[in-house]
């Protein structure tokens, strides 16, 4: 259907086929028509061709009838000349021949000079006389004969004697001159035409031969003389015959014959004679010899119609011709002409002609019946692949169409039906759970239910993703800005993914790199997403490695750079996108982003030694669906991960792609960036308790009276508060065991930036020799003590603070960023620190424990502190084989993941960080040390800060070091401090607790101890309709001290306040408050918060007092119904279920703005 | 002695673990440090309290959703009790689901879809209540049993 359709509209869409189809019959018919008109002229041609011959024929034959009138007169010519000279000689019959020469001879002459064609002229008398001219070859000569025979004709003898002469004459005057010769004598007095013209009176014509020598033909016209002679003019015949053949044309043949029979003209058909018999011409074929073959037809010339002559056919030699013939007087000789035309000549020419015009005219129409054919058909052809096309391409859009659809429908389905699939999933696991409290632990039931639960939790993750993609296909992601701390989320991350990582023998190890994570910790931005894109990278990278490690690693984008990178932009691209107004404004919305002041672009990487990603497939690992099938098998997975991570990457502004390993590297590095926004009031914060830090630093330095107290340095940047250690200090070292190539690498990096001489052993083995080499330094470090370059040049990356502080401070720089983080304190000693960082994994404990107190005992001066790092999850395991003494007290025990915050915790043990040196200083001191204590372990997932701080709360702060702080007196001092606030101690100390202030602390701590009853004596009333928040509510409240009433609705507890305030006002302490706080829940029934609210408000105005009210709902702090608390005249605004801290808070403020009324 | 100090660990990991799944959050905690000699089975008494307010919400809810029109208003203030009084004895889990269920039926007049949402949430709902009660009632049988026990 559709397709037919689709010709259709491709046939009407086709408007030049149409023509070309009718022009083709209309050149079919414009030959038929051609072919017409040919064959209509042709006859027209013949018949008037054949009319013409007709008439051409008719026109020779009466022409030659016309010639021969024209030579009619010649005939009367001798009778004439007869008569004239048969006057001029007076009738005399008899004339002498002297007479005949001077009378006869000269009109003779003139006859023959005047009359055309005439050739010979004679007289000749009865007698014998005889007098002639003839012409031959323009010489005119005379034949005469003198003598007369005897009168007597019989006598023969006679006529022996007769004799002729010949003569020749002078062609002007007619004399004869010359020798007359002798000749035959000619005797013409017998002929039968001689005695015809005398017997006639009008003279006679006949053929007869001339006189002269050749012989020719002549016409003899003959007239007697008075009865006595016979004068005759001869024509020659061929002169005359010349008129009528002159006319001949090619085809035609002409026939001149006599009455009696001689053939005068005999042209035309070779081998055709004519015999004239009686009016009837018969025409014979002869052969060439002369001998004869047959007659081929007679002509009659007899009958004559309307003068014309009678055409009659004849076949000759299988051609027809037409024979005519005339009846022609000549000179008076009666005689036939006949003429002879083919019979079509003309016509059959005309048919020759016609049958080859014929030829060329079709094959002309053939070839353009032809050609135009081919056109046709080649245009049909054409029009019918076009149509094909169309139809293809409509089906093609349709089926585009409906793929769309499809897809749209598809992705809807999938969004809701994913929601369906999630509850059904989170049925799964919850009764999967439920059935874990039933099943005994071990059993196989139970192992089976925990694979379940993987399963059900696997198949949440992949659905999430696909949930994620559908939303991101549907353009619903939306950012969602929060606070949080960047350097604490990625740690989370990488301690999320350790543990996988560490089941499969890979290192996931966290790179502080240039430390500029942990100065701009605190940012804006969707953490959740961050996380998301992170874990999502980091669980890619930890799936495909098999061996090695996954480091991640982020940094902060200089600033400046970036900035110079815009303006540069800003200055070209603007010409660039002058006319895409559209992509120009995108642009400036882009750079309004980048140029947000506290927008920063961090960059992150992850990278692995697993298989890696080939080259060609790098860019199509970001679509949807795309694995790389080689590395991907057996391995699971969507294959949706890395193009919902690319999405959200761009969602913030960034960009994600692979970075280019060098060869002979394993693995793949994704390394993406983010723009997020600083958190201004925080760094503010930070900067002023620092601020507050360094004043304290500064006045404690100067109490303490330190040897050079000039050296406190108030350096330029307000974050850096280094205190030169006095030059006599020797550094820190650190000393690095660590499994871990990678790890150590960073480890050692970081902390060489900081400053720290670090030591690396990379088998357990060698750690005896290297901690013995320390030793041996130590001990010589006494005499050192002059000399401080020496450890100057012994490695650069070691180098010693002074150095660092020639540099130019306010550049930023990497290890200024980290710098910047630790502030350095001046410690309080002079003798070195040594911190030995052991994995112990990586060789046996026992042996490892062994070494270092081995190490220990011979320790001058030195404090010394190990540091354990330990799986968590054997960590109470391996330390109980370990005996006591082996372990020392001060030692601390950490879980493993040796990065992020337990990096910088083990940082600042270090003496310039502000650590404390509690190390044991001699063996003969160890004595005097309190029983070897255990740390308790902290938790893998705990914050960083408080882990630790919490450590150190539990750990217990003795001072021992009695020699050793006799030594300075500032160490005297503040150890006695430390000693004044034990319990707190680890906190005050803290130098990072940059976000809590003070005030904060100390309010916890005055706080907590007499917290428990801060609210006795007061009057509260709780306004809460559901029983079970009452019932806690009024209980929390009275366990504080308070006096507490309750109402179920706001109705009542507006009459209770109502009640109240008139019950005071009649004991006239009306300025005293009925309650002093009321919670007031929002949504109750008969009359809920707000409206209860209002109503007091109102009321108290006639009291001029105020009740504090404070608001408790189930909404977020930040949410529309919160403000709406505050609006309708309460004071706070607390979340669901009540806490202590948080009413403290409240009342606290509620209590300071109460002061100030 | 033994046997108590069995039962002491048994409580200890219990509630432990109550606190690891995310049955029990804080408030729990704040609520059992509430609980003195003036009213030593407080814990008891508000969770008792809870349960009774609790299935009567559950039910109010199930029959709502089983009208033929769904007042989704009603539903949602049923919720949003259900809400505060699992917040106020720290029933986390529970408090979650109902805040899960209080985004549907906010969004339940756009979509007809919600509504069958709305079911499966109630669904959850109970089977949250449920699985919290006898956590619960297992964890008050061991208190109970070490008071009996005279710790």
């Amino acid at each position: 259907m559709g397709s037919n359709r689709a010709v259709q509209e491709a046939v009407s869409s086709n408007p030049s086929v149409t023509p070309q189809i009718v022009e083709s019959t209309e050149a079919l018919t414009v030959i038929l028509l051609i072919s017409c008109w040919y064959i209509a002229m042709i006859n027209r041609v013949e018949r008037h061709l054949n009319l013409n011959t007709h008439a051409f024929h008719s026109k020779l034959l009466f022409e030659i009838e016309e010639k021969a009138k024209f030579l009619h007169p010649i005939n009367s010519s001798a009778t004439n000349l007869a008569r004239v000279l048969g006057s001029s000689l007076n009738g005399s019959a008899k004339l002498s021949f002297s007479e005949i020469e001077t009378r006869v001879a000269p009109v003779l002459f003139q006859a023959l000079s005047t009359v055309t064609y005439l050739s010979q002229i004679s007289y000749i008398g009865l007698e014998g006389l005889f007098f002639s001219y003839y012409t031959e070859r323009n010489q005119t000569f005379a034949v005469y004969s003198n003598s007369s025979f005897s009168s007597d004709r019989s006598d023969p003898n006679v006529r022996k004697n007769y004799i002729s002469y010949i003569q020749s004459v002078n062609n002007k005057t007619g004399k004869l001159y010359g020798k007359a010769i002798e000749s035959p004598p000619l005797s013409m007095i017998n002929t039968s035409w001689f005695q015809a013209a005398l017997n006639s009176t009008h003279g006679y014509a006949s053929v007869e031969t001339g006189w002269n020598n050749v012989g020719d033909l002549l016409f003899l016209n003959s007239a007697r003389i008075n009865g006595g002679g016979v004068i005759s003019l001869g024509f020659p015949v061929e002169a005359l015959t010349g008129i009528f053949t002159s006319m001949d044309r090619q085809d035609e043949s002409s026939y001149l014959a006599t009455k009696d029979g001689k053939v005068l003209i005999d042209q035309g058909l070779p081998n055709i004679h004519m015999v004239l018999d009686n009016n009837v011409v018969s025409l014979q074929l002869m052969k060439p010899n002369g001998d004869q073959i047959g007659r081929v037809g007679n002509v009659s010339c007899s009958n004559l119609k309307d003068g014309m002559p009678r055409a009659s056919i004849l076949n000759i030699q299988e051609k027809e011709y037409m024979f005519s013939c005339l009846l022609l007087d000549i000179v008076g000789v009666p005689s036939v002409y006949l003429l002879g035309f083919p019979q079509n000549g003309l016509v059959s020419l005309v048919h020759k002609n016609k049958k080859v015009a014929l030829l060329l005219l079709i094959l002309m129409i053939a070839t353009m019946v032809v050609s135009t054919v081919s056109f046709v058909l080649i245009i049909i052809r054409a029009a019918k692949q076009e149509m094909h096309l169309c139809a293809a391409l409509i089906k093609q859009m349709e089926a585009t169409q409906q793929a769309e659809r499809k897809s749209m429908n598809k992705s809807l389905a999938f969004a809701s039906a994913s929601h369906d699939v999630r509850a059904s999933l989170a049925g799964l696991t919850g009764l999967i759970e439920l059935c874990y409290d039933e099943v005994a632990l071990g059993s196989e039931l139970h192992t089976n239910l925990r694979q379940m639960d993987t399963c059900a939790k696997d198949l949440l993750g992949i659905l999430n993703s696909i949930l994620d993609t559908s939303k991101i296909e549907a353009g619903k992601m939306q950012l969602e800005e929060e606070e949080f701390d960047l350097a604490q989320l990625m740690e989370d991350v990488v301690d999320l993914y350790h543990p996988v990582g560490i089941k499969k023998g890979v290192d996931v190890v966290l790179d502080p790199y240039d430390g500029s994570i942990i100065k701009f910790s605190q940012v804006k931005g969707d953490r959740g997403k961050l996380k998301q894109i992170l874990c999502n990278l980091l669980s890619n990278a930890v799936k495909f490695t098999s061996e090695g490690h996954v480091t991640v690693r982020a940094w902060v984008r200089k600033p400046s750079l970036q900035n110079s990178i815009i303006a540069s932009k800003r200055n070209c691209l603007p010409c660039l996108f002058y006319k895409n107004s559209q992509a120009y404004n995108d642009l400036e919305a882009m750079n309004a982003a980048q140029q947000d002041p506290n927008a920063i672009e961090f960059v992150f990487e992850v990278d692995d030694t697993g298989k890696g990603i080939p080259k060609e497939k790098q860019k199509s690992v970001f679509e949807n669906y795309v694995q790389v099938k080689e590395t991907a098998l057996g391995q699971g997975g969507t294959g949706l991960g890395l193009g919902i991570v690319q999405s959200l990457v761009r969602l913030m502004h960034g960009d994600i792609g692979i970075v280019d390993k060098e060869i002979g590297e394993k693995g793949t590095c994704f390394r993406f960036n983010v723009l997020l926004t600083i958190c201004e009031n925080i760094s503010c914060d930070t900067a002023k308790s620092e601020a507050l830090d360094i004043e304290e630093g500064c006045t404690h330095q100067m109490t303490v009276s330190t040897p050079n107290p000039g050296l406190c340095i108030r350096t330029p940047s307000p974050k850096l508060a280094i205190h030169t250690p006095s030059p006599r200090l020797k550094a820190s070292h650190v000393v690095l065991l660590i499994q871990n190539n990678e790890r150590m690498r960073t480890s050692q990096r970081f902390m060489e930036n900081l400053g720290i001489k670090v030591s690396v052993v990379k088998q357990w083995e060698n750690l005896p020799f290297i901690l013995r080499k320390i030793k041996h330094k130590q001990s010589s470090g006494k005499s050192d003590l002059s000399s401080p370059n020496e450890h100057l040049s012994r490695s650069p990356s070691s180098t010693s603070i002074t150095i660092e502080m020639d540099k130019p401070l306010n550049t930023i720089d990497g290890s200024d960023y980290i710098l910047s983080v630790f502030k350095r304190t001046t410690p309080r000693c002079t003798s070195s620190f040594i911190l030995i960082v052991i994995d112990a994994s990586a060789g046996p404990l026992t042996e490892l424990c062994k070494i270092v107190a081995e190490f220990r005992k011979g320790l001058h001066n030195t404090c010394c502190r190990v540091v354990w790092l330990e799986k968590p999850t054997m960590r109470s395991i391996s330390f109980k084989g370990v005996e006591d003494d082996m372990i020392n007290s001060n030692d601390v025990i950490m879980s493993k993941p040796f990065h992020g915050s337990r990096l910088y915790e083990v940082v600042r043990l270090l003496p310039e960080f502000g650590g404390t040196l509690h190390g044991n200083i001699g063996k003969q001191k160890r004595e005097s040390m309190p029983q070897v204590r255990k740390m308790p372990g902290d938790h893998p997932s705990s914050s960083r800060i408080r882990s630790y701080s919490e450590n150190y709360m539990t750990q217990r702060v003795e001072l021992q070091d009695h020699s050793s702080s006799s030594e300075t007196p500032g160490k005297k001092i503040f150890s006695s401090i430390q000693n004044l606030s034990h319990v707190r101690y680890s906190k005050s100390r803290s130098p990072l607790r940059h976000g809590k202030s003070s005030k904060e602390q100390e309010l916890q701590e005055c706080g907590n101890p007499s917290n428990e009853k801060f609210l006795s004596g007061k009057k509260i009333l709780v306004a809460e309709d559901n029983l079970v928040l009452r019932m806690v509510n009024v209980s929390s409240l009275s366990g504080l001290g308070a006096i507490v009433e309750y109402a179920t609705n706001g109705q009542e507890a507006l009459q209770l306040v109502c009640n109240g305030l008139s019950d005071k006002r009649k004991h006239g302490a009306s300025n005293i408050l009925p309650y002093d706080y009321i919670l007031m829940d929002c949504e109750m029934p008969i009359m809920d918060g707000f409206e209860a609210t209002k109503k007091i408000r109102e009321m108290e105005k006639d009291y001029r007092v105020h009740i504090p009210i404070i608001a408790l709902t189930g909404h977020d702090a930040s949410s529309a119904e919160a403000k709406r608390t505050i609006e309708a005249g309460m004071d706070a605004h607390l979340v669901k279920p009540l806490r202590r801290e948080d009413l403290l808070k409240a009342i606290r403020i509620i209590d300071n703005k109460q002061k100030y009324v | 002695m033994d046997a108590m100090s069995q039962l002491r660990r048994q409580l200890h990991e219990h509630t432990a673990y109550l606190r690891k799944e995310g049955f029990l959050d804080d408030q729990f905690e704040q609520l059992q440090k509430l609980q003195d000699e003036n009213s030593p089975d407080f814990v008891v008494e508000v969770v008792s309290i809870f349960f009774e307010d609790s299935e009567k919400l559950l039910n109010n809810m199930a029959r709502a959703l089983e009208q033929k029109i769904v007042d989704f208003k009603q539903v949602d203030a049923h919720v949003h009790q259900f809400k505060g009084s699992s917040a106020s004895i720290g029933a986390m889990r529970v408090k979650n689901v109902c805040i899960e269920f209080r985004n549907y039926c906010e969004a339940q007049n756009v979509e007809e879809l919600f509504g069958c949402r709305c079911f499966r949430c109630i669904q959850k709902l109970q089977y949250e209540y449920a699985l919290l009660k006898n956590q619960l009632e297992y964890l008050f049988r061991v208190e109970q049993q070490i008071r009996a026990a005279g710790g």
